[in-house]
């Protein structure tokens, strides 16, 4: 080992110099002693690579020890410190402050939605958890012989649920979901991703249970691809990618009795039909025929103005048999492979 | 007045598969965590876990013993490490009968990739993200078997009845207030104490807390001199950057462009052992060859091509953390504390001094690390230690029934008085004040390399800030989600942790593993081949030592 | 902004919403751009086809592509959101892996149909006129100035989100219709709901829940002072006109408020005729002074 000169140790040289900038943040105060809620704004300096959470923290040591906000690992991984900045459900954490002091622009930072505050930053994650708990989030192999060894999955079968398996539970999907302000009783997305996560798994056989239950009320069908839970992810888990796959997994399954899975049907079959949607029975086909006749003075506004196209000489696109012939192709070749990946035990396996 | 036969303090990954354990042989268990359950640092596991499952090419369990054993610098207690390395394997197969998605050969077993001092492909991972796998697993298997998890409450004492463990008094952070959580067994499984260096790439979450409840409960804490430095950090906040890039070809280098560890390591150079090169970084800055106190991890000669493929991960952070993008600019790093080797001192069930008290994963001091941790064994020290202190406790319930240990309404209400000082305190100092004063010493004097007389100045200032932490100042009085109250709680853990660290580092003269002292350059057999024990005594730290178990392999000069 | 285009106008522009292929026609004429037909295209797939039956929509989709390209133009102009984001999404998945590209196309080739070789871009009306030269030339035909007339916004979901596949601007703060809305010399009015979703998707199947969503723009445009909404989606179109009087009850109070299509707002500042823009199309109806602030020409008798 080489022999190092400064054997008298104080700091080592540049340990702590920092170039600094001057930040100022807002924040959404909630005392939950007094049920008031205020906003507040801090200027603190802070080091030129430091985060929203940075910021938080120099408030916190150094301006009102009193503000409470959530936060561990400080890299993105645990899911503690969402929050809202400007409005958008974002990990404390990954936004760097840099580029908003550059611009001037004073942030505001508030909770996530979709969930009760408890005080300041910090939400109530309990109904959160409950609905994680609610898809029977954990692996289900029915009681199959459990293997001495691992089971073996291809490498292209774990792919599957490789951005799933992403998800670190920290609630920003839930924050902006908009089927879950209208249903706060909607899964939403964290939970459906979870879900997919053990519906896409090889060594689960639960499968068939989970996607009828997942295909109720409250479930998948509530989802009104607002893609906010995409965009506010960060970690690239595409909740709602996640719930279409759970869509298309409960149409092989047959689960097609949902109101929401019978208006993708009347899309699928027009299609194959005539090329466009035949808007005239998207209504009874998805509600049913009873309902649709008491939506009759609702259908009657719409005819007033030339709203309802003529059942009789439906929009029809050229050509149309082609894609027919390839709605029968895809059909063919969807029945000659497994409906699944699956896991193979062990000692199924001939070691070559 | 709550009680339960087991109580687990902590819901990494030692304290989820200890209760699941414990739960499973069918006792009535439940968690008490600061944080909610996939919260802990785990989490942030990259590499992978160790198990010697012959996979990749033929291993065996004697021989990851043998990797260990040489790895701790001969400091590991060779019956715990034996433990571990026979009973890795099965552990990892029952995690992915659970369901951990770790990546896949192409013969769809399990991959398996080298580590640094292993003699095998030895290490089995998921990707970059390993323990962000695992501890999803567990806390899957917590909602599985309903485990009840006293979320976000934040224990302040163990409580000792007639020289027996008798529960647990928390803080309820989400409601406020104190509570007496009855158990004869008490699991602690706290994880580490990084939180106490400037430096560190540990979680603000990681203070030490359960090490300081043992110490205080009259269990020593053992070998804390042992902190093992992570030679590729961020200066910003200490996230590190994994040593995948140096595996990818990456080079450090000083501030005239040198690639510096040819001086130390002419052949394995970037990728010789993690104190090594941390050692070798510290040298660089400290004669004058850093840059801003750094070194320079620099992957542009890669290519954005096999940086966006293989290290996507690691430039995300750099760009978020270090403002570069690693394509175009090398990324200042330096060594930063990593991992605790020592602990809370324990025997190979997990059971300390104190009957019914036990310790499991980082907290723990088992040893099998003893004086420097091989990349993948912590993972696998959670699994394999935390499965044993759950079932252990489990079957001394049975065995036993009610110790009779109670917490009586005295303990309650002293500890009461305690936290009530704390929080309505306005008089003395910020706890943040005292935390980085804290940090930026043990950093400077208690780090990759020592001296004794840093160590003494280390020592006396750790005293004083001991002394001014008797009166903090806070801001927040009031009672739910308190974190003003948290932070100087957990300040207290730091002070005590690094009381007992510098304390033994002082005393040990010589250079073993991570301790590494510029007074003492060799590893002296004769006097130090053992365990340092750090007592509480009135509050100051007592020394004393043990012997070290050895089975099969005698101590040998360590070289790679 | 091209000079020709592969129209796709979707399956609501040639139904209910005949009104918005009109529109867009008269538009385009006035800035002398070319819609190219492409007569047998389908659907494209939507958010239905793509949840049910993933592998179908990729398929459907690539033959639209297809065709485009055949058709010799290297972008399909949309004027529909959902058109836009399935269209780019499937354009995405094919262009980036060869694999995937290839085996659609032998797919494609079997059934006899046009095969696709990944030279096509998709953008919305939206995009191409507020921006760049399509902007100067909208600006130079907007020839009447709808002053006074306040006009909230309403982008919808799947023209902003995921900005990973659209990505024309800031998805949580747009520009582009305030921009269009400024150039008709109207006044642009701003309300949070203007990005969030109209619950078109899921009115038929979870009425409330989308009736919980659809009244949040309506009402906080009604109350930030607006005459009407105007939004680039003939399906947040539908959801906001036809369903209003449902919303209406579900909210308890008065709703009324006009909406338009973004073409019908461009071609009241462009001075096209009521014949062509079609208001009485429309369910909720155009109020005397709202239409004298748009300055139609022709309003009275025009045939629907």
């Amino acid at each position: 080992m080489a022999a190092i000169e400064n054997a008298h140790f104080t700091t080592l040289k540049g340990a702590y110099d920092t170039e600094t900038m001057e930040a100022t943040v807002k924040v959404r105060r909630y005392n939950p002693e007094t049920g008031k809620s205020r906003f507040d704004t801090f200027t603190v300096t802070i080091p030129v690579t430091a985060t929203v959470l940075d910021a938080l923290d120099a408030i916190k040591d150094t301006c009102d020890g009193t503000l409470s906000y959530r936060k561990s690992c400080r890299m993105s991984v645990c899911g503690s410190c969402g929050m809202r900045v400007d409005g958008g459900a974002a990990l404390a954490c990954k936004v760097p402050m840099r580029k908003f002091v550059e611009a001037g622009h004073t942030i505001t930072v508030s909770p996530m939605g979709n969930l009760p505050v408890i005080k300041d930053l910090v939400v109530d994650m309990a109904p959160f958890w409950d609905k994680i708990r609610a898809v029977k989030p954990f692996l289900d192999t029915k009681n199959a012989d459990t293997p001495a060894k691992e089971w073996r999955i291809d490498p292209a079968d774990t792919a599957l649920i490789h951005k799933e398996s992403l998800c670190i539970l920290c609630g920003c999907c839930v924050s902006e979901c908009n089927s879950m302000e209208a249903d706060p009783e909607f899964l939403g997305p964290a939970a459906l991703a979870k879900a997919y996560r053990f519906v896409g798994d090889a060594r689960d056989k639960d499968t068939r249970e989970r996607l009828r239950d997942l295909s109720g009320a409250h479930g998948i069908w509530d989802c009104t691809r607002c893609y906010f839970c995409n965009q506010r992810c960060p970690k690239g888990v595409d909740p709602r990618d996640a719930i279409a796959k759970l869509g298309a997994e409960s149409f092989k399954e047959g689960f097609t009795s949902d109101p929401g899975a019978k208006h993708a049907k009347v899309f699928v079959d027009s299609t194959y039909k005539g090329g466009f949607l035949r808007e005239t029975e998207l209504v009874p086909k998805t509600i049913g025929p009873a309902n649709a006749i008491k939506d009759i003075p609702f259908a009657l506004q719409l005819a007033r103005a030339g709203k309802v196209p003529n059942p009789l000489s439906p929009h029809k696109a050229k050509d149309n048999d082609e894609v027919k012939r390839l709605w029968k192709l895809l059909e063919k070749e969807a029945k000659g492979q497994p409906r699944r990946a699956t896991a193979v035990h062990p000692d199924a396996v001939q070691e070559g | 007045m709550i009680r339960h036969d087991v109580i687990v303090l902590g819901a990494g990954l030692a304290g989820m598969r200890a209760a699941i354990e414990a739960k499973r042989a069918g006792v009535d268990v439940a968690i008490i965590s600061k944080l909610h359950p996939t919260r802990s640092h785990s989490g942030a596991a990259e590499g992978g876990i160790n198990a010697a499952l012959g996979n990749a090419t033929e291993d065996s369990p004697e021989s990851h013993a043998y990797d260990t054993v040489k790895g701790s610098d001969y400091l590991g207690d060779q019956d715990a490490i034996e433990v571990m390395c026979r009973e890795a394997p099965d552990d990892i197969y029952e995690l992915e009968h659970m369901g951990a998605i770790f990546t896949r050969a192409s013969d769809g077993k399990l991959a398996q990739r080298p580590f640094g001092a292993a003699g095998a492909p030895r290490t089995v991972y998921s990707a970059d993200i390993t323990g962000h796998v695992l501890i999803h697993v567990l806390y899957e298997q917590l909602i599985k078997y309903d485990i009840k998890v006293y979320e976000e409450f934040f224990a302040t004492k163990v409580v000792v009845d007639e020289g027996r463990c008798a529960g647990v008094i928390a803080w309820d952070t989400q409601k406020g207030g104190l509570h007496a959580i009855e158990a004869n067994h008490v699991i602690l499984a706290t994880g580490g104490v990084g939180r106490m260096y400037y430096g560190t790439t540990n979680a603000f979450a990681c203070t030490g807390d359960g090490m300081s409840l043992a110490w205080n409960a009259g269990v020593p804490l053992k070998d804390m001199e042992f902190m093992q430095f992570h030679p590729t950090t961020l200066k910003s906040n200490g996230v590190l950057i994994t040593e995948g890039c140096r595996g990818e070809g990456g080079y450090l280098r000083n501030k005239d462009g040198e690639r510096f560890m040819v001086h130390d390591a002419p052949n394995a150079m970037e990728l010789a052992s993690r104190d090594v090169v941390s050692r070798a970084e510290w040298r660089e800055i400290a004669d004058g060859r850093g840059v801003d106190g750094c070194v320079m991890l620099d992957l542009t000669h890669l290519g954005w091509k096999k940086l966006k493929s293989r290290l996507p991960g690691s430039r995300e952070l750099a760009m978020d953390y270090a403002g570069v993008d690693p394509i175009e600019q090398p990324i200042p790093v330096r060594p930063g504390a990593h991992y605790q080797m020592g602990g809370v001192d324990c025997d190979i069930w997990g059971e300390t001094m104190v009957p019914g008290l036990w310790a499991a994963g980082e907290v723990a001091c088992v040893s099998v690390h003893g004086a420097n941790r091989l990349g993948g064994n912590s993972l696998m020290e959670t699994i394999v230690f935390g499965r044993r202190a759950g079932q252990a406790a489990a079957e001394r319930v049975f065995e036993q029934g009610d110790t009779g240990a109670r917490i009586e309404p005295a303990a309650l209400a002293d500890e009461d008085r305690r936290i009530a000082a704390i929080l309505n305190n306005s008089e003395g100092e910020r706890p943040g004040v005292l935390r980085e004063e804290l940090a930026k010493t043990m950093y400077d004097k208690a780090g990759v390399y020592r001296t004794g007389e840093a160590l003494l100045e280390c020592q006396e200032k750790v005293h004083d800030l001991r002394e001014r932490a008797k009166t903090l100042s806070l801001d927040d009085h009031s009672s739910v989600f308190n974190t003003d109250l948290t932070t100087a709680l957990e300040l207290l853990s730091l002070l005590e942790c690094a009381d007992c660290l510098v304390t033994s580092a002082v005393a040990r003269k010589e250079s073993r593993g991570a301790h590494s002292r510029l007074d003492f350059t060799t590893r002296n057999d004769d006097q130090w081949l053992k365990h340092s024990l750090n007592w509480n005594d009135g509050g100051e730290v007592r020394l004393d030592y043990r012997p070290v178990t050895i089975t099969k392999h005698q101590p040998l000069a360590r070289s790679y | 902004m091209q000079e020709r285009y592969a129209y796709y106008p979707g399956c609501l522009a040639s139904l209910s919403q005949k009104e918005l292929d009109s529109s867009t026609r008269a538009i385009a004429k006035k800035l002398e751009i070319e819609l190219i037909e492409m007569p047998s295209v389908t659907c494209c797939g939507a958010g239905d086809i793509h949840e049910a039956k993933p592998d179908y929509y990729l398929h459907i989709s690539a033959r639209i592509l297809g065709q485009a390209e055949q058709s010799g133009c290297d972008t399909i102009l949309t004027i529909c959101n959902v058109c836009t984001l399935n269209l780019r999404q499937a354009n995405m998945a094919l262009q980036a892996d060869a694999a995937v590209l290839n085996r659609v196309n032998d797919n494609l080739k079997e059934v006899g149909a046009a095969t696709y070789q990944g030279g096509v871009d998709v953008r919305h009306l939206l995009w191409e006129v507020s921006a760049g030269e399509g902007y100067d030339r909208f600006k130079s035909i907007a020839v009447k100035s709808l002053e006074g007339l306040k006009v909230a916004p309403f982008y919808g979901c799947q023209i902003l989100r995921p900005a990973k596949i659209l990505g024309f601007e800031n998805s949580d703060r747009p520009e582009s219709l305030e921009r269009l809305i400024m150039a008709c010399g109207a006044e642009p009015i701003d309300y949070p709901a203007k990005v969030k979703c109209c619950g078109f998707p899921i009115v038929l199947a979870r009425e409330d829940v989308a009736l919980g969503e659809l009244v949040q723009p309506l009402e906080q445009a009604i109350d930030a002072g607006a005459d009407v909404i105007v939004t680039p989606c003939p399906l947040c179109h539908l959801s906001l006109d036809a369903w209003q009087r449902k919303a209406a009850a579900y909210s308890g109070r008065e709703l009324g408020i006009p909406i338009l299509h973004l073409a019908q707002l461009l071609g009241a500042a462009a001075g096209i005729e009521e014949s062509e823009l079609k208001f009485k199309r429309h369910v909720t109806r155009l109020s005397p002074s709202v239409k004298a602030k748009l300055q139609v020409p022709s309003v009275v008798g025009t045939k629907v």
